[in-house]
């Protein structure tokens, strides 16, 4: 058994810092209240050739794993840039799986190489407001029209529209009730945001609001066959490939901020003096960090196992789970406990602690949440009876 | 064109003040814990400048050597991820608590052994003791000139043009070649490293010298051979009064204030 990273995962790490290192918390924070999308953060990593991390070499990637990925997006959240930084570049670095693993070849050549220079963006349009969890009860629909589809219906939650010229989305191209199974009938297409058929429309949140989440209105958009990706039908099952990846790199994000917040909490814990020493000094401050600190360590352990798994290509759903499960979990709680160890000053923006609260709280909700990760480990782990 | 550049590895000059400790008895720095060290921030631009004086001379070889611990390998590995072609680490037991005269003499002894170089090139200074005194001590030891505190550097007809950055303006100079030329912050932004290139990198290997290797005895590095005795380490420290100064109104409180500054002969 080996712990250690390899010389070029240790080397990521270190790079990967560095860079982040160069936009700091008074950036986040100004990008956030002005809810304003990083840019020079964006281009800073797309000049460095970070956005294709996972795309092939043969299309202008760097053709690394998932543990690599996942070093990269839990360093970028690390330096406090949390997840107005990670999703700034998540979406680049693992969003385009689908066409990777099953987009035509001309597809490939036509959109990899533009996304891994940070010249093209995609968003991301699977959930619904009635299909969050149960996808295949998604409403929005494709009609074959000639050499086009025609695609009508609504979803939420897509992030970064408002900046993406493109948008991954699954919409049913057979009915439901014609279906064999409730999982088939669906298919995935690269389509163009255009404005002419498409309606905007962001979503007030609590966080993360450097990177916009959306309602988007498609209203008979039409789509060449040659943007379907993968097999008409069969886009739910390319969406499946991606979803344990997902699952940890959005766990080595939290792991990310848990760690910030930690670092925060500590460096406040020994320099604040409060009747005559440093507030770190007492227990009642020291143990819950130090708990949180083991935590967190038992939580990146999960997240390098799953990833080692998956760049393995052995089966992680039930690590990928974990990961995601453990390291939402506790890094909010990391969160938590550095907000109260500020006390009031906490709840000032200016000690950003408060907004790696608020970002690190939806990965307890994304994008799975932790209720349905229980329900799997109850029913694959554990052998119980499903319960929904 | 061949380039040597130095690099030094020194502990984060963003440690918070809370974690910056010195141990006065054995006159060191206790390296902060939990915060690693980081490169010199004057070093990134050597080795920029050496980049840029390769890539313009179409060929050569930049060669990046670091004096310290184990870990000032990773000064070494972000040069060489930059795009600096090989690394040298020189470690040993010996070159703890060397001076800078001793620093110089072990560099100057691996810059010959490696042999073929047009140019030495170095940050202005290193950031935790900020001396800057190296550069002139390596370029003594190799009877070469010395250049510092450059904001522009380019070869011409086989010599060095450098653009030197003084109190109250630039000075532009030349020097034959080889020469050692320090490099200030002045150069301008070093390059991030490419993915790619770090990649590569990582795969490389870094030579490792010791004191033997460089023909450099326990003697040599020895206290009587240190040229620079430290008395003294401690953290000063800073008391503060506050005096409020009543009067009537803004102008009279002026008044008062310019008087008593003058009377501490700080005006």
């Amino acid at each position: 058994m080996d712990f250690d990273l390899t010389p070029e995962q240790q080397a990521i790490r270190e790079q990967a810092r560095a860079l982040a290192a160069q936009f700091d918390d008074a950036y986040w924070r100004r990008c956030d209240a002005e809810h304003r999308f990083p840019w020079e953060f964006y281009q800073a990593f797309a000049d460095a050739g970070w956005l294709g991390i996972c795309i092939p070499p043969e299309y202008g990637g760097a053709g690394l794993g998932i543990s690599e990925a996942a070093i990269l997006l839990e360093e970028v959240a690390a330096s406090g840039a949390a997840m107005n930084g990670a999703s700034a570049l998540h979406l680049t670095v693992f969003g385009l799986n689908p066409v990777v693993r099953h987009g035509s070849e001309e597809l490939k050549r036509r959109i990899l190489p533009e996304a891994a220079a940070g010249r093209l963006h995609v968003a991301f349009g699977i959930t619904e407001p009635d299909a969050g969890s149960d996808t295949p009860s998604i409403t929005t629909r494709a009609i074959r029209d000639g050499d086009h589809f025609i695609i009508r219906g609504k979803k939420v939650w897509t992030s970064k529209a408002l900046e993406a010229s493109k948008v991954l989305l699954l919409a049913r191209t057979t009915p439901l009730e014609e279906c064999r199974k409730r999982t088939d009938g669906m298919t995935l297409f690269l389509a163009d945001l255009d404005p002419r058929y498409v309606t905007i429309r962001p979503i007030e949140k609590l966080g993360r609001n450097a990177v916009d989440s959306n309602e988007v209105f498609y209203d008979d958009l039409p789509v060449p066959v040659r943007d379907v990706v993968g097999e008409v039908d069969k886009g739910f099952y390319h969406l499946l490939d991606g979803l344990n990846p997902e699952r940890i790199l959005v766990a080595a994000e939290a792991l990310g901020i848990g760690k910030a917040a930690l670092r925060r909490a500590t460096a406040y814990a020994r320099s604040r003096h409060v009747f005559g020493r440093p507030i770190g000094q007492n227990q009642g401050i020291q143990f819950p960090l130090a708990d949180s600190y083991a935590k967190l360590q038992a939580a990146e352990l999960m997240v390098r196992k799953a990833a080692w798994l998956y760049d393995n290509g052995r089966p992680c759903g039930a690590e990928a789970n974990m990961a995601k499960y453990l390291a939402s979990e506790w890094a909010f709680e990391a969160a938590d406990r550095a907000l109260q160890v500020h006390g009031g000053f906490g709840y000032a923006k200016e000690f950003d602690v408060e907004r790696y609260w608020r970002e690190v709280r939806v990965m307890r909700i994304a994008p799975v949440t932790q209720e349905m990760v229980l329900n799997y480990l109850a029913q694959h782990e554990l052998g119980l009876p499903r319960s929904y | 064109m061949n380039i040597i550049v130095c690099v030094k590895q020194i502990p984060d000059p963003e440690t918070p003040a809370s974690s910056f400790r010195v141990d006065e008895a054995a006159k060191k720095v206790v390296p902060a814990q939990g915060i690693p060290p980081v490169v010199n921030p004057y070093d990134p631009q050597a080795t920029e400048a050496a980049l840029r004086l390769k890539e313009a001379a179409g060929g050569g070889k930049v060669t990046v050597i670091s004096l310290g611990p184990e870990s000032a390998r990773d000064a070494i590995k972000h040069a060489l991820a930059m795009g600096a072609d090989e690394g040298i680490l020189l470690n040993d037991p010996g070159f703890e608590g060397i001076d800078n005269f001793q620093t110089a003499v072990a560099l100057a002894k691996a810059i010959e052994k490696v042999g073929q170089y047009d140019l030495i090139l170095m940050g202005r200074a290193a950031a935790d003791w900020d001396m800057g005194v190296v550069p002139m001590g390596v370029a003594t030891l190799l009877g070469i000139p010395c250049v510092s505190i450059a904001k522009a550097i380019e070869r011409v007809d086989g010599k060095v043009r450098v653009t030197r950055v003084l109190d109250d303006g630039f000075q532009t100079v030349e020097a034959p070649l080889p020469a050692v030329v320090s490099v200030s912050n002045e150069f301008g932004e070093p390059r991030y490293p490419q993915l790619r290139q770090i990649m590569l990198a990582a795969k490389k290997t870094v030579q490792v010298w010791n004191a033997a290797d460089l023909g450099l005895s326990a003697d040599q590095l020895g206290e009587a051979n240190r040229w620079l005795k430290l008395e003294a380490l401690y953290v000063p420290k800073v008391e503060s009064k506050v005096e409020i100064i009543e009067a009537d109104s803004p102008e009279e409180k002026a008044r008062i204030l310019a008087q008593k500054l003058r009377a501490d002969k700080l005006i």
